[in-house]
């Protein structure tokens, strides 16, 4: 089976295309099963990242035909192009910095609570929330995480505009960003003022990219729409410019 | 697999990608720079450094923030990313489900199901912080559900195999519940800085006088490759934290763990002089996939699961194994791996589990289906997606083999997480000063096998302990820190940038994984043991000749190289403490010699390793647990076997029945299917240590 392999190292782009092997007869590989076999045999250096294998630790996401996949539970098919997810900057091959989404959130996680009862149920959606395993598959066609680049993607950026710094943490946020704040305000520990704090933040965000955006969607299916951007939303009512 | 000539030389690799190009597109880096380079080194400065980010590393570094400390938390994966978030999610929580839950109680049975190996101090402290590390989570946004009668997380309905009484809480969204918690306290917290995609490579040490002038190591701080930056970052600090998990990778894809396990906190610590504990005891799951290869080591079932009729058979479907549910995890994978020892094994290198007659059974069928698929949910998900429908139907049985799971062993350490060395339980005075481990870096804790639900606890615990630890010993160091221990590592590290040679490390990899399977797996001689510490003195030589090349921005040859160089230490050390333990104990079968009696003066192996890497050896004795005791559980053991047996002499009609009402008994006519987990004895539930 043949599936093409982007490789972006040390200045230059090349497409493979790597003939993956069967190993058993009736096979269908995930494109992780490609990417592994590939660095046994003949692309030693090829970078990407995995974990678990088991669709559990996000760190796998890669784009497929375009669309951003979870590389170790999506199989793949003859002629399938396996590439960097677009919506982050490339360090090598498949692997992308994602470092500029978690510093982003540094300072906007707290809830406010101190020395309250533990002991208190957490309501379904704060649980539904908490499915989100991080694998930035909803930063996809997202306009406000693009803002990040002038309104494209990284690789794309307009001539003379330099790159945000992740380091930095990029200014504007996204789907996950959302979903972490909102989690925070679904959170039944968190305080009156943890809750404002946490939309305060959504909209320093840029959460008015939201009021005419088609949407986002998850890539292990959490209602973004419904349970995060709708709720941010309703309650940033008459606060959004 | 042995001819090294074989591998693709990486320049070579590198150049017929090139000449496959198709496009060329606009290419970035994301500093402006792609220009090949030496890397370059960037100091820093803190008094704590944590390697990881797992639960143990988190929460070390939020203890250690908390008591004043400026900490780097350095992760080769993504923040929170690791065994923690992968896990199923169930947790140790003293007095959750049972009153009497007594520190002594819980620490006990620590002890004993460690066949005595674990530190009295050590399961002391775990029995003492279990409710107050897992609070630290609670306080972290880590949200269980409540027992609102007993104003407790609420427990599991049953006691998990191998615990003596009700107390692990399981979460919604499992191991990712807890990730979630972990990834808020490093990215929060103003005191930690954090560097994600970054290696840590080495431990910086200094020889100093203690306070009688008798010479000690101290820690000076950590070398480390930021590959996302491509930067070598040279960290001074009193005190390091190694929290960076096991060892499993040694044995991929025979494993169901996280890929970054290559062994990094043991290689790194013996490099630095310090003492490991219990290396040989690295735990397997026995009924794990062996295929297709997207499945390949996940977690399938346990051997409870297996239920009453469920049995072991060869490749000629000859009967292997019989009464696996009453089985230890020992016990299965040697069936198994004997069979493939004699040439009977499966395709894949495993045996069939065939549990077919459970589910034929007129009556006790259908509660069987139930029990499977809802005691394991995770394991029978994977058994359906990877074996199709028929299998999970279990109208025909499943192939099986062994995983590594989870490192009993470590870097040796006392109840605080401090390095320690010498005779008994050891001394910090005898250990390395400034250095700290913590979760599954740390050995001492399970001994010879590990209660379920016992490893996240573990985390939180000695994470926190580790950390609070750590800061304080920062502050209390006044001594100056000398960059000159830090020069020849620089130099030697940005030297392999650019090393020409013909070996791939990949590849390299790939070989050892295979043979560690083989001679140091669950299955164990003197003889393998010995070939493979030949193989592993060969291909340590052999580390100068991989080729990488100089580019600093993730360099994944280097990063391949880094993690064979540990895994290769790494396996020395299970190889070493493999050949002084003389007999099966815990997690593997020596087929050369007997079992370890459970009356016998039961020891730990302690490794360690001079400056060139020579490795020692040597034993300590650990107290038993009273005879009285033992002899109840041999009965027991005893009693497992006639069970066993009558079983098998009923008549069909009757043993349905009687299985029709072992089921009821269990789970109730229409109630749920009692959850168990991986990685606990409570897939033995026959296993002697079960007071
Ligand atoms: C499938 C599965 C299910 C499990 N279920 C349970 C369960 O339900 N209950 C339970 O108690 N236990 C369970 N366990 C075991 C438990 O999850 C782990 O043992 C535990 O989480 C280990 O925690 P840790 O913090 O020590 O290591 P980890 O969580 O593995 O973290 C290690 C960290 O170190 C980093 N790292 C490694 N090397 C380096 C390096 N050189 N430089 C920088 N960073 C490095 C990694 O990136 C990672 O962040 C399970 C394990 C598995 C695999
Ligand atoms: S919200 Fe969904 S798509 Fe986005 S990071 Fe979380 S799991 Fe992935
Ligand atoms: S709705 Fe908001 S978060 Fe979702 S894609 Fe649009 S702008 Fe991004
Ligand atoms: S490897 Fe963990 S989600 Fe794919």
């Amino acid at each position: 089976m043949k599936v093409d392999i982007v490789t972006r190292r040390d200045g230059e782009e090349a497409v493979v295309a790597f003939e993956y092997e069967k190993r058993e007869l009736r096979e269908k590989p995930m494109a992780l099963d490609v990417l592994l076999q590939a660095q046994a045999t003949s692309m030693p250096d090829l970078a990407f990242r995995y974990g678990c294998r088991a669709r559990n630790c996000g760190v796998c996401t890669i784009d497929i035909n375009g669309k951003p996949r979870i590389a170790c539970r999506s199989r793949v098919r003859e002629g399938d192009r396996l590439a960097p997810m677009a919506t982050l900057p490339v360090l090598a091959d498949l692997v992308v910095r994602r470092d500029g989404i978690a510093r982003q959130m540094h300072g906007r996680l707290a809830n406010g609570a101190q020395g309250n009862d533990l002991n208190v149920d957490a309501p379904d959606v704060y649980h539904d929330l908490t499915a989100c395993i991080e694998c930035y598959a909803c930063l996809d066609g997202c306009p406000m995480h693009a803002r990040n680049f002038a309104g494209g993607l990284p690789g794309s950026m307009p001539d003379g505009e330099a790159q945000p710094d992740p380091a930095q943490g990029y200014k504007w946020g996204n789907p996950f960003s959302l979903l972490k704040l909102q989690r925070i305000r679904v959170d039944p520990l968190t305080t009156e003022a943890g809750q404002n704090a946490a939309l305060a933040n959504a909209i320093e965000l840029g959460l008015d990219a939201c009021v005419d955006c088609a949407g986002c969607k998850c890539g292990v299916g959490i209602d973004l729409m419904g349970q995060v951007v709708g709720q941010l939303l309703e309650a940033a009512s008459g606060k959004l410019e | 697999m042995s001819d090294l000539g074989q591998y693709l030389v990486t320049e070579q690799a590198h150049l017929a990608m090139s000449n496959k190009r198709t496009v060329s597109g606009k290419y970035f880096a994301v500093n402006g720079k792609n220009v090949r380079m030496a890397v370059k080194t960037e100091w820093r400065d803190y008094d704590v450094i944590v390697v990881g980010s797992g639960g143990a590393g988190s929460q070390a570094a939020h203890a250690a923030a908390e008591e004043g400390a400026r900490v780097l938390v350095v992760s080769k994966d993504p923040i929170g990313c690791s065994d923690t978030k992968i896990s199923e999610g169930i947790a140790t929580v003293r007095e959750s489900g049972a009153e009497g839950d007594t520190e002594d109680a819980l620490s006990e049975n620590l002890r004993v199901a460690g066949g005595d190996l674990p530190v009295e101090a050590i399961t002391n402290a775990f029995a003492e912080d279990s409710k107050q590390a897992y609070d630290r989570y609670r306080m972290l946004g880590l949200r269980p559900s409540i027992d609102t009668k007993r104003d407790t997380p609420q427990a599991l309905p049953l006691p998990m195999g191998g615990h003596n009484k009700r107390r692990s809480v399981g979460h919604k969204n499992s191991g990712v519940a807890f990730s979630h918690a972990n990834w808020n306290a490093v990215v929060q917290s103003d005191q930690i800085e954090y560097l994600e995609d970054a290696w840590f490579l080495e431990l910086v040490t200094e020889d100093v006088a203690d306070a009688e002038g008798a010479p000690q190591k101290r820690i000076v701080g950590g070398l480390l490759y930021d590959a996302a930056r491509g930067l070598l970052v040279a960290v001074r600090a009193p005190s390091v934290v190694i929290a960076a998990g096991g060892l499993s990778t040694l044995y991929f894809p025979k494993t169901d763990t996280m890929r970054g396990n290559t062994g990094d906190s043991y290689a790194v610590a013996a490099r630095a002089g310090a003492d490991l504990v219990d290396m040989e005891q690295v735990q397997f799951l026995p009924f794990c996939l062996a295929s297709p290869p997207a499945y390949e080591g996940l977690l399938c079932g346990e051997p409870m699961t297996a239920s009453f009729l469920g049995v072991l058979r060869d490749k000629a479907g000859k009967v292997i194994l019989d009464g696996v549910y009453l089985r230890t995890r020992a016990e299965c994978s040697a069936a198994i791996m004997r069979a493939v020892e004699a040439g009977r094994g499966s395709p894949n290198g495993g045996a069939y589990l065939d549990m077919t007659a459970n589910k034929q059974k007129p009556l006790s069928g259908p509660y069987f289906m139930r029990f499977l698929q809802g005691s394991l949910p995770s394991a029978y998900r994977n058994a359906r997606q990877a074996l199709g429908k028929v299998a999970a139907k279990c109208e025909e049985p499943w192939e099986v083999r062994p995983s590594a799971h989870y490192m009993m062993g470590g870097i040796r350490v006392d109840e605080n997480g401090r390095s320690v060395g010498g005779a008994g339980a050891g001394e910090v005075a005898n250990g390395i000063t400034g250095l700290y481990a913590a979760g599954q870096a740390m050995g001492g804790v399970f001994g010879a096998n590990r209660l379920g639900s016992t490893s996240l606890t573990e985390g939180a615990v000695f994470g926190a302990r580790a950390g609070k630890a750590a800061a304080k010993g920062a502050a209390e160091t006044t001594t100056k820190i000398d960059d000159a221990a830090f020069a020849p590592l620089i130099k030697q590290t940005a030297k392999c940038f650019g090393q020409k040679g013909t070996i791939a490390a990949a590849a390299l990899k790939r070989e050892l994984q295979h043979d560690a399977w083989d001679y140091i797996g669950p299955v164990r001689t003197a003889e393998r043991i010995e070939k493979i510490d030949a193989k592993i003195k060969e291909w340590s030589g052999k580390l100068d000749q991989v080729a990488i090349p100089a580019y600093g921005t993730w360099n994944q040859a280097f990063i391949e190289f880094a993690e064979l160089r540990n895994m290769l230490e790494t396996a020395k050390l299970v190889t070493v403490a493999a050949r002084e333990r003389d007999g099966s104990l815990g997690g593997h079968v020596r087929l050369d010699c007997g079992e370890i009696s459970a009356f016998s003066q039961p020891y730990s192996t302690i490794v360690n390793q001079d400056e060139s890497g020579v490795p020692q050896v040597f034993r300590v004795e650990r107290p038993r647990t009273p005879i009285k005791r033992l002899i109840a559980y041999k009965a027991q053991e005893n009693w497992r076997k006639v069970q066993i047996k009558m079983l098998r002499m009923l008549p069909s009609a009757m043993q349905d029945k009687q299985l029709e009402k072992r089921y009821q008994a269990i789970m109730g006519v229409g109630g749920p299917a009692p959850e168990i987990m991986p990685g606990g004895v409570d897939g033995a539930i026959a296993e002697a240590t079960k007071a």
